[in-house]
């Protein structure tokens, strides 16, 4: 009798968090409510521009292009969508990508671009770009960008787990790493020509405005082949975060799993820096902004952050674009603006 | 004297191969400099150099690369060498952290920002006006950083905090060169930490804070010794914490502003050589400053010397060396540190 009592108890008051893929009412209103702020400010960022339209209009061209007039159908479906585009796309990859590094680190202040990866993947790019323009077919430089962002990450899960793995020495690796490509990028950014010195700075900032409707077909599909195995391994992250021994007596064994993890979070962060450029502070603000509504419950909140992510970049790179216009300042370099400080309120918090 | 080396023979002993060592060190940085003057995108023999030195003909072409490029700049790697492995013997010293540095802790890039901002935005800027900027944005990046890292200062934390002032100050500065093209392929040489035989000239504004710096670090000698032991133990010895601390972040501001405005920001030295000098000597700070300060001289020259033969007849930036050198030591002393 005392013994049944006992089992039954535990299992029915604490159920672990999360276990289960469950949506509260909640949760939909939430992912509803950033849905429709997305759309709205993705028409928004369409009307805006040097040549500016109202948002009737460019609500209309996006809907049903055959009744406007073909100029402005013309401007908003071959320059502007694809950037905007581009922008949702890569801001939902890295917020992906950084709620999985934050929940593996189980550190709330790891990100892609802290650790290394970006660097790894725009070191890449910087070399196809000034030491050997013209190698490498421009619809191939994602995937140049990729192997570069694979092989720092590898570097760094090396050398942060040769003496077992841990949180902090992986961020902290990240850093050293990053400042060493830092170096490098500087020096062909110093020795380079100067013409595609400031096309690779530009891009280099994080910036949108050479985006073509190829490079958004690429991004969607990396979105999509990365993106849904890291959803479907919410259940782990879920674990994860609460500590590798409550892991693994569930289950989860951290040594096997978090590899496959990291594999995603790299590929979603080297698809971004290739279509965008190094986005640095995506990956670490738009996680956070999204357990303020829902949680740890990765099943709700890996969607929700990728909303963030789209939002952030997105609000980026249409002002950077609009607010000293015709001069474009890159959407990471908004974002930094914003985020370094983030991150600093974020730190002061964390005792 | 006599009655101090009867009562403690070992420690007088001590004191003969620590006075040793530095003679030693000397040597090398006299070889390091020697080699620094005869290698180069034209290599000269050491009897020209020796006349150049001693007997200088300004006919001589060969000569005058000695005196008029090849000397100047390397008295401008001796003094920044020294001075950021000062101001990182301080920093990790009162911080308590063995990962401070300068670049890291992002006070060279806040510096770089202010100067940048000077440079391009402020009308009838005159040039005896950058270390002024300098000091003003290290010390800005400075108390930001600290703040940031709040009162249980654990080294993660403050690199961590260090990141985020890099990024911000990073990314201000990029959109004021976007802004401005020109400054741009003005400065993107001295961004990344470049010595060049120009910078004889910008020594001349920033030598008496240098000077001055260097030789007060020195003072804190005794209290820096005390604050080893612990803060309680440095205050029942009498030293004055606030006081400690906010000396030694004047230095440390007024060291990493100095070589910012001579030569760009120049990252880890500070961070590697306290650590290669407390492997000679364990913990006594005057002479560990005096290590450093050899010690970082050295780095300095020779990473010049790196980073102007690797490539002959081009020239790699001293900072992109330093940082290649400075990051894998980084990384290990992570790795080493951290169970």
């Amino acid at each position: 009798m005392s013994l049944l009592s006992f089992t039954a108890q535990p299992l029915h008051l604490t159920p672990l968090p999360g276990i289960s893929l469950r949506i509260r009412a909640r949760d939909l209103f939430w992912l509803g409510f950033f849905s429709a702020l997305l759309l709205a400010v993705l028409v928004w960022s369409a009307a805006s521009g040097s040549y500016s339209l109202s948002m009737a209009q460019s609500w209309q061209a996006l809907v049903s292009p055959e009744t406007e007039p073909k100029r402005i159908v013309r401007v908003l479906w071959e320059f502007r969508l694809p950037r905007i585009l581009a922008a949702v796309l890569c801001g939902a990859a890295l917020a992906i990508a950084g709620v999985m590094l934050q929940s593996i680190t189980r550190n709330a202040l790891a990100s892609p671009g802290l650790i290394g990866v970006e660097a790894g993947a725009s070191v890449t790019l910087l070399i196809c770009v000034i030491l050997l323009p013209g190698l490498i077919p421009v619809f191939w430089l994602p995937v140049g960008a990729m192997a570069g962002g694979f092989a720092v990450a590898g570097l760094i899960w090396l050398l942060s787990s040769a003496r077992g793995y841990s949180p902090v020495r992986l961020i902290l690796v990240g850093v050293g790493i990053t400042s060493m490509l830092g170096a490098f990028s500087e020096m062909l950014i110093t020795y380079g020509d100067i013409e595609l010195v400031e096309s690779a700075l530009m891009w280099l900032g994080g910036s949108l405005h050479q985006v073509s409707w190829e490079q958004v077909q690429v991004m969607t599909a990396w979105l999509v082949l990365a993106g849904i195995p890291a959803w479907l391994g919410f259940r782990q992250l879920n674990l994860l975060r609460l500590g590798d021994k409550v892991a693994l007596s569930r289950g989860v064994d951290n040594r096997k799993v978090i590899p496959w993890l990291l594999l995603l979070s790299v590929a979603l962060t080297s698809a971004a820096v290739a279509t965008a450029g190094t986005l640095t502070f995506v990956g670490l603000m738009a996680p956070h902004m999204a357990r303020r509504f829902c949680g740890d419950r990765h099943g709700v909140l890996i969607p929700l952050a990728g909303l963030m992510g789209a939002l952030l970049v997105l609000l980026g790179d249409t002002l950077g674009r609009t607010l000293l216009a015709p001069l474009q300042l890159p959407a990471g370099l908004v974002i930094v603006l914003v985020g370094a400080p983030y991150f600093i309120v974020l730190m002061s918090r964390a005792r | 004297m006599s009655v101090a080396i009867t009562q403690n023979p070992a420690r007088s002993s001590l004191t003969a191969i620590r006075l040793t060592g530095i003679i030693g060190l000397l040597l090398l940085l006299a070889v390091a400099a020697f080699l620094h003057l005869s290698l180069g995108a034209k290599s000269l023999d050491w009897s020209t150099i020796w006349q150049a030195l001693t007997a200088y003909d300004p006919q001589d072409s060969d000569q005058s690369i000695v005196r008029e490029i090849r000397q100047s700049r390397l008295i401008v790697a001796l003094v920044v060498g020294a001075a950021l492995a000062v101001a990182g013997v301080l920093m990790q010293a009162v911080s308590n952290n063995p990962l401070a540095d300068p670049g890291l802790l992002g006070i060279n890039s806040g510096a770089a920002f202010f100067v940048v901002g000077g440079l391009l935005m402020l009308p009838g800027t005159q040039h005896h006006y950058l270390p002024l900027y300098a000091f003003a944005g290290a010390a800005f990046a400075a108390v930001l950083v600290l703040l940031l890292s709040g009162r249980q200062q654990s080294p993660e934390r403050l690199v961590l905090a260090g990141v985020a002032v890099t990024a911000l100050f990073g990314a201000m500065t990029a959109i004021l060169l976007i802004v401005d093209q020109q400054g741009l392929d003005k400065l993107r040489h001295w961004l990344t930490g470049a010595i060049g035989a120009s910078d004889l000239k910008k020594l001349d504004w920033v030598w008496p804070y240098l000077a001055a710096a260097l030789v007060l670090s020195f003072f804190l000698t005794r209290s820096l010794n005390a604050y080893h032991l612990g803060e309680r133990a440095a205050a029942s010895l009498g030293v004055n914490i606030r006081l400690l601390k906010l000396g030694s972040l004047v230095l440390v501001v007024v060291l990493s502003g100095s070589v910012v405005a001579v030569a760009g920001p120049i990252g880890f030295v500070g961070l590697v050589v306290p650590h290669m000098a407390r492997l000679l000597v364990r913990s006594h700070y005057g002479w560990l400053l005096l290590y450093s300060l050899l010690l970082g001289a050295l780095l300095l020259v020779s990473a010049d010397l790196a980073a102007r033969i690797v490539v002959r007849p081009f020239e790699i930036n001293t900072g992109i060396v330093t940082a290649l050198v400075g990051a894998p030591v980084f990384i290990a002393l992570v790795i080493g540190r951290m169970k």
